[in-house]
């Protein structure tokens, strides 16, 4: 493990959240903030939202961003984050091991100009929070700037994940017989499936933003995922996949027609690998189906599009901003306000209103992804893509969930339209490298197309591509956009962050397939 | 092994075993840490960014009524500690039991080396602002130093220096605490293509002691001479060829090796090694042994995560698979003795050529620099990487090359390596040297 992933500003990875250890799960008994924002137009009192959750108050932070101001910086935030994730695993038949995280800090920032200082505490006492105000301040070396004198709660933030029960109130009997009938439907869907093994995992979260403008704003923010994973043997012959759901979502998600899904697609994706061959190896069209084929735009289009690699001009995108990239039909979001979505957000992390982004409006780049330093360097209103993993980083021009809308074609008019080809139908993970704009995406299952038709399964296979060219290529868009359910972690500066993607049918009229020649 | 200071640790862990026994757990294992990190970053000739910061935290294995559950928290105020413990301790009891969940049996803590693992500098706390600061200055300066073609678009450089503490107590006897330092040195060059691609590369440095990095100027600079050398990269065509793989780059393809080594993947049939064991799986030049006592060694420790205490474990000799990383959990239900969880330092044998050598030994093929994505399958051992670098031509590094896959199999790929070289990677605990595979399927036009 090499510190170049903490200051690795040069690639970025959009990487399946595995089912790992620790992080996600139920909740245990916290004292549970009401489901909304608290507080009221009178401004805020002891017994708003968290201020008992995090045992601070008013006078507490504003002692702290005064200290933050200390030396004279042009903003400052706290991000106080209290976070109970559970995961439960079910192997071997039988659900036997859980972890559980709790997180509880606050990351102080100062911003001076476009540099950044930054400190963060576990400690919630007045001491150590204006200890670690102080060290941030240090970016800045001004007389000091008094702190606000008064805060007043942003209150009408929109709600996106709603829940009828918290994570924090939901036990975790509930969630073993869905694993239990899971790993059963596994087993008895294929003889062939010889392991199964489940993650169940979910969070209870809750934020609270404080800034130096005296704004409150907080939000409760759930989330949950469940993979199911098998191998199977064939004829001395071992095969593995994964099928994975996300949201930010309660128990209610996992209705029956999901858990069914669940259950086809991992065995199907696992069993056809049996037949499975590595596609020819070069450039060749590469159809890709609707959902989670959105990876494509993640990779080649949206970190070269966040503001901050623009700004620094490391970007492929930076001398792009409203210039033809794509064909007319090519319409790209990145949107924070789908329900329910893993990459939903009813606020970003630096308290600020997301929307819904157009990055390319009829083939052009209309925009870039903002937080408030890029915002404040472009002059334009931030874009609520400030994100971070936790108290203990920095926010950054962070995507939500990444889309192309709808186009002109058919799926099947898209299929015809190969004659030798291939069609990506499931991913594990993807990356870029900014600024040459080279990306990959690697594909665990799909068909080649032969004279219009699909003919054999492949797997295996890593996708390379360069940005702005593939682009270019995107030469057919079906009507058919879904935008994928799974669960998709994208990671920036060694930070993580839940996001969403989907795409329509897509071609791309030639793109390096890196398979193997016999 | 230093244990100064470790003692408040030390009762935060042993506390918290005595909590969890109290509040129904049979046994219980507890490791409290502390982290402290102090990074600069310095972007095109001015302060970028500053962070320090203090974590800790603690996190606990409960074994109770034969079930199993393991926790971490940050918030250590005692009545919320407390009540994690107590709702930790209820969540278990609803879990199915296991009876191969156990603490690992004493005898395993047994033989502790008293070596000085050297991996504390002193050095760490002394360091001031202004030195850090002097140091990023000095990086930049080398990076625009390589710059003859005022290509340099942008230079991000970084310092960070680390304190890791940590202190584990097991109900069933084990104690144990580690600290150590670590510096990290990085330059981030981004270049101007004629082609409008804005190419960018960085080298970094990782060590236990100050003086262990290289001097600033120097790393700064081949920082320069790597991004400027990426200009006018292309794709090459389609070939079978023969691949150096820089010593720098060689562990992605060793990463993909060791995952597949654990015992949960064994276990779990998730392993293109299973069966393998004493078997040969790459060529007589793959000799691989862990080595856990590695003077200022970066992954260099007395004991594993569990407790278990570190020996040399031979991992492959002359090709032939010797070992797995088999924890306890994993070694009652394959009824197997436990190695080790997990790798420490690696130690290869090396090969007696430097990289310039041996890419005069190959004639023509590719150098692979470094990896774009991609992934292996740990279940076949197929793979399929994205990977960039230079083309070899009469013996030496020509053209830059992009936008390339290689692709093929574990089990053939380490039996066509042909060549290993004398020039470890320190910056990895796995010291990879640069590595000459022959056949090696490359994608491109």
């Amino acid at each position: 493990m090499t510190r170049r992933d903490f200051v690795g500003y040069g690639t970025t990875a959009l990487a399946m959240a595995g089912a790992g250890e620790l992080l996600s799960g139920c909740a245990t008994t916290q004292r549970a903030g009401p489901g909304g924002p608290g507080g009221g137009s009178d401004g805020p009192s002891q017994s708003i939202g968290y201020f008992a959750r995090f045992g601070v108050d008013e006078t507490l932070i504003r002692e702290t961003l005064a200290a933050a101001l200390s030396r004279g910086g042009d903003y400052s935030d706290l991000f106080f984050q209290h976070r109970v994730s559970t995961s439960m695993a079910l192997e071997d038949g039988a659900v036997n091991k859980a972890f559980t995280t709790v997180e509880l800090g606050v990351g102080v920032r100062v911003i001076k100009g476009d540099q950044t200082g930054y400190a963060y505490t576990e400690e919630l006492t007045l001491e150590a929070m204006r200890s670690a105000a102080r060290t941030a301040a240090a970016i800045a070396d001004g007389p000091s700037r008094p702190g606000p004198q008064r805060l007043h709660v942003f209150k009408d933030i929109p709600q996106r994940y709603v829940l009828k029960l918290g994570w924090d109130a939901v036990r975790p009997e509930q969630k073993l017989p869905i694993l239990e009938g899971l790993n059963a439907a596994a087993f008895k869907a294929d003889k062939r499936v010889s392991k199964v093994t489940l993650s169940f995992s979910d969070e209870h979260g809750a934020v609270l933003v404080a800034d130096s403008n005296g704004r409150l704003v907080e939000d409760v923010q759930p989330m949950t995922s469940l993979y199911l994973s098998c191998v199977a043997e064939q004829n001395g012959k071992r095969e593995q996949n994964t099928y994975g759901v996300a949201g930010r979502a309660g128990l209610d998600f996992y209705s029956p027609e999901r858990l069914d899904r669940m259950v086809r697609e991992a065995v199907s994706r696992t069993t056809i690998l049996f037949e499975a061959i590595q596609p020819p190896a070069g450039e060749l069209p590469v159809v890709l189906a609707a959902g989670s084929s959105g990876i494509l735009l993640h990779e080649a289009i949206g970190h070269g599009m966040e503001a901050d690699f623009n700004r620094k001009g490391t970007s492929i995108y930076a001398d792009k901003l409203n210039k033809p990239i794509a064909h007319p039909f090519v319409n790209i979001v990145d949107d924070g306000t789908n329900e329910y979505a893993r990459g939903a957000i009813n606020v970003d992390d630096e308290g600020n209103e997301p929307g819904k982004t157009m990055l390319v409006e009829n083939g052009v780049l209309t925009t870039y992804l903002h937080d408030s330093i890029s915002a404040k360097h472009y002059k334009v209103k931030p874009t609520g893509n400030g994100r971070r993993e936790s108290y203990r980083y920095a926010p950054l021009p962070r995507m939500r969930s990444t889309y192309m809308l709808p186009g002109p074609h058919k799926h099947d008019e898209i299929i015809a339209s190969v004659k030798k080809g291939i069609y990506c139908t499931n991913f594990t993970n993807g990356q870029v490298n900014i600024g040459a704009g080279d990306f990959t995406f690697y594909v665990k299952n799909g068909y080649l197309i032969e004279d219009g038709k699909l003919t054999r399964p492949i797997k295996d296979v890593n996708i390379i591509g360069n940005g702005p060219k593939v682009l270019e290529k995107v030469d057919m868009v079906a009507d058919d956009l879904v935008i994928d359910e799974g669960g998709w972690t994208c990671g920036k500066d060694g930070q993580g962050v839940p996001v969403s993607q989907g795409i329509p049918t897509v071609r791309v009229a030639s793109i390096t397939v890196g398979g193997r020649n016999a | 092994m230093s244990t100064t200071n470790t003692t408040n640790l030390a009762d935060v862990a042993r506390q918290a075993v005595d909590l969890a026994r109290q509040k129904g757990a049979s046994e219980a294992a507890a490791t409290a840490n502390r982290t402290r990190d102090v990074e600069m970053q310095w972007r095109d000739g001015r302060l970028d960014k500053v962070s320090e910061a203090t974590t800790r935290g603690l996190s606990l294995q409960l074994y109770v009524d034969g079930r199993y559950s393991a926790v971490a928290t940050s918030d250590l105020r005692p009545e919320a500690l407390e009540r994690f413990i107590t709702d930790s301790i209820a969540m278990t009891r609803v879990l199915a039991r296991d009876e191969h969940r156990r603490l690992p049996e004493p005898e395993f803590y047994a033989g502790r080396s008293a070596v000085d693992l050297a991996i504390e500098d002193p050095r760490q706390e002394k360091l001031t602002a202004d030195e850090r600061q002097r140091f990023v200055r000095e990086l930049e300066a080398g990076a625009r130093a390589a710059d003859t073609k005022s290509a340099i678009l942008s230079v991000t450089t970084a310092f960070g220096d680390t304190l890791r503490e940590m202190y584990r107590v097991s109900s069933n006897g084990f104690e144990g605490g580690l600290r150590g330092t670590q510096f990290v040195a990085s330059a981030q060059v981004s270049a101007q293509d004629p082609d409008g691609r804005r190419p960018e590369e960085s080298d970094f440095a990782v060590a236990r002691f100050f003086e262990d990095l290289p001097d600033a100027a120097t790393l700064g600079r081949r920082a320069g001479e790597r991004a400027l050398g990426r200009i006018g990269s292309t794709k090459g065509a389609s070939a079978v060829l023969t691949m150096a793989v820089d010593n720098r780059a060689a562990g992605r393809l060793v990463s993909m090796l060791l995952g597949p080594m654990s015992g949960g993947a064994i276990q779990q049939k998730r392993s293109f090694l299973d069966g393998k064991l004493g078997q040969p799986v790459g060529s007589g030049l793959l000799v691989l042994t862990d080595e856990p006592h590695v003077k200022r060694g970066l992954g260099s420790r007395l004991f594993d995560g569990e407790g278990i205490t570190a020996r040399p474990l031979p991992l492959f000799e002359g090709g032939v698979l010797r070992t797995y990383f088999i924890d306890t959990y994993y070694g009652r239900k394959l009824k197997a003795r436990p190695t080790s969880g997990s790798a420490s330092n690696l130690s290869w044998k090396l090969g007696s050529k430097g990289q310039g050598e041996l890419l005069a030994d190959l004639k023509e093929g590719v150098l692979v620099t470094g990896f774009l994505g991609g992934n292996s399958n740990p279940v076949t051992g197929d793979f399929s990487l994205g990977v960039q670098g230079f083309r070899v031509r009469g013996g030496k590094r020509a053209e830059p090359i992009g936008e390339m896959n290689i692709s093929g199999n574990q089990l053939d790929l380490w039996k066509r390596l042909v060549a290993v070289g004398s020039d470890p990677y320190v910056n990895s605990a796995m010291r990879t040297p640069t590595l000459v595979f022959e056949g090696v399927q490359f994608a491109g036009v």
